[in-house]
């Protein structure tokens, strides 16, 4: 049975998940966030310590990821809780210009953290109360968005794990279906080997030219990448380089034509497959994908990495043996018999697409079982 | 007694002078590679890289059938080749 499900909200489009998001506008108004949240069964918490005085470039994608994650897919309805109240008012405008979902908002200084959570429980429980009344209903492969991420890469990664995501992202594509992955320093020493199948110069140019500003950027900094990427972790797996690791990385993308470049967080304008310019590591790249509108990420790991979402499921592919005996509660695929040549790219591509289908229809990731919700909001690393 | 590459060993690419340890091989065990002999020089953990050729101080190192980076001193066939004696050529001051 391949029929898929999902929740269609009020954008006529089909979430996996029906969440209600209760998101802080800050830090500040966090606690109460996190207090509506706990009180309230069918909401999910966006917890973050950010929103107060960045500056530029984190100003910026600070904005676009908390407005976007609003507009996934996987929300149904959402409460805004904001600090002040100016802030508080351009979001709320600004989100609902761009959805007709449900998007309320109540204001911490405005009443104080105990009122605030006290009417923010209240406006919680009618949300939750009208999207438990959505029912999954048929939905398609080509309504899928994907996300791509490997971390805690080992040697495994480039051989097992990576080329059997690649396998079924191929998959969903060949449905027209839409997948995004991301992290510029890790194409890095491979941007080449991506650039061949952009679809026209142009985005060939664009994947080059991300690699290349992140390289100056770094340089600007005065630092030097070795020692930072690849992480202590990678280089105990058997990773020695940025180029190793990269050449590994980029097979997870699969075999597609690359449509075009998209800015952190960016949602995707045509289906296919994209390449978001972003920083690497996991929690800021998995926040970017449930902004770009991801219904789910598929996230190869060596060593076994536990990073889950507030809104989209985290499924985690592993093509390390150890690691399947030593944690299993961080995998929910095991492709370890491609290492021993049991298992085909293929047979391992489709062992990775049906637990997909399983996870659209319903099925709860091991992050999901564990609440791992990592957000972040402003990224830090490169 | 000879190794099976699909059981302890995976040269990706047809180009590599390296190839991945799929087992700990220890110091002494002898691999057959494309119809050639090469003893182990260093214990080799799962999933670290082993050269299949002498390679020169400042020489590549191929994986993947791509440039993973340079020897920073010569490296003996058979021979552990990880951070120790390989360097990135990419995002470093001086490359």
């Amino acid at each position: 049975m391949n029929e898929l499900r999902g929740y269609w909200n009020e954008d006529n489009k089909p979430g996996i998940r029906n969440s209600v998001a209760v998101l802080p506008l800050s830090v500040f108004s966090g606690t109460a966030a996190l207090n509506i949240s706990n009180a309230v069964e069918g909401t999910t918490l966006l917890l973050h310590t950010h929103g107060r005085a960045e500056i530029g470039l984190n100003r910026e994608r600070f904005h676009t990821n908390i407005v976007n994650q609003i507009l996934n897919p996987n929300v149904q309805s959402a409460l805004l809780v904001g600090y002040e109240h100016k802030t508080t008012e351009r979001y709320l405008s600004e989100i609902r210009s761009k959805t007709k979902k449900r998007v309320e908002s109540i204001v911490v200084l405005d009443r104080g953290t105990i009122d605030s959570v006290a009417d923010g429980t209240k406006i919680a429980m009618e949300l939750s109360s009208a999207a438990s009344e959505v029912t999954r209903e048929p939905m398609s492969v080509s309504d899928l968005c994907i996300g791509i991420k490997c971390g805690s890469t080992d040697a495994t990664s480039g051989i097992a794990s990576n080329p059997a995501v690649g396998s079924a992202i191929d998959n969903v594509i060949s449905q027209g279906g839409t997948a995004i992955f991301s992290e510029t320093t890790e194409i890095m020493g491979a941007e080449r080997v991506l650039a061949k199948r952009a679809k026209n110069g142009e985005v060939a140019k664009k994947i080059v030219d991300a690699v290349k500003k992140n390289e100056e950027y770094a340089m600007s900094l005065g630092v030097d990448l070795m020692g930072v990427n690849p992480v202590p972790d990678n280089i105990e797996g058997g990773i020695s380089t940025i180029e190793e690791k990269s050449l590994g990385a980029i097979l997870k993308s699969g075999t597609s034509i690359i449509q075009d470049v998209l800015g952190f967080g960016e949602i995707p304008a045509e289906k296919g497959l994209y390449f978001m310019d972003s920083p690497s590591a996991a929690q800021e790249v998995l926040t970017a994908l449930t902004s770009a509108g991801c219904h789910l990420i598929l996230f190869s790991t060596g060593m076994g990495n536990p990073s889950g979402t507030p809104i989209s499921p985290v499924i985690k592919v592993t093509g390390n043996r150890h690691t399947v005996k030593r944690i299993p509660e961080h995998i929910d695929v095991d492709v370890s018999g491609m290492i021993f040549e049991e298992m085909t790219r293929t047979e391992a591509g489709k062992r990775v697409y049906q637990y997909v289908i399983k996870v659209v229809n319903g099925k709860r990731t091991r992050a999901e079982i564990l609440k791992h919700r990592e957000f972040s909001p402003v990224p830090v690393g490169l | 007694m000879h190794s099976r590459e699909m059981d302890d060993f995976r040269k990706i690419s047809e180009h590599d002078n390296v190839a991945i340890a799929l087992r700990v091989l220890q110091p002494e065990t002898k691999l057959s590679i494309d119809g050639a002999d090469i003893t182990i020089n260093n214990t080799i953990g799962f999933g670290h890289k082993f050269a299949l050729s002498n390679i020169k101080r400042g020489e590549l190192i191929i994986k993947y059938g791509e440039t993973i980076g340079r020897a920073t001193e010569d490296i003996k066939r058979g021979d552990h080749v990880h951070t120790h004696n390989l360097v990135s050529m990419r995002g470093r001051r001086i490359a």
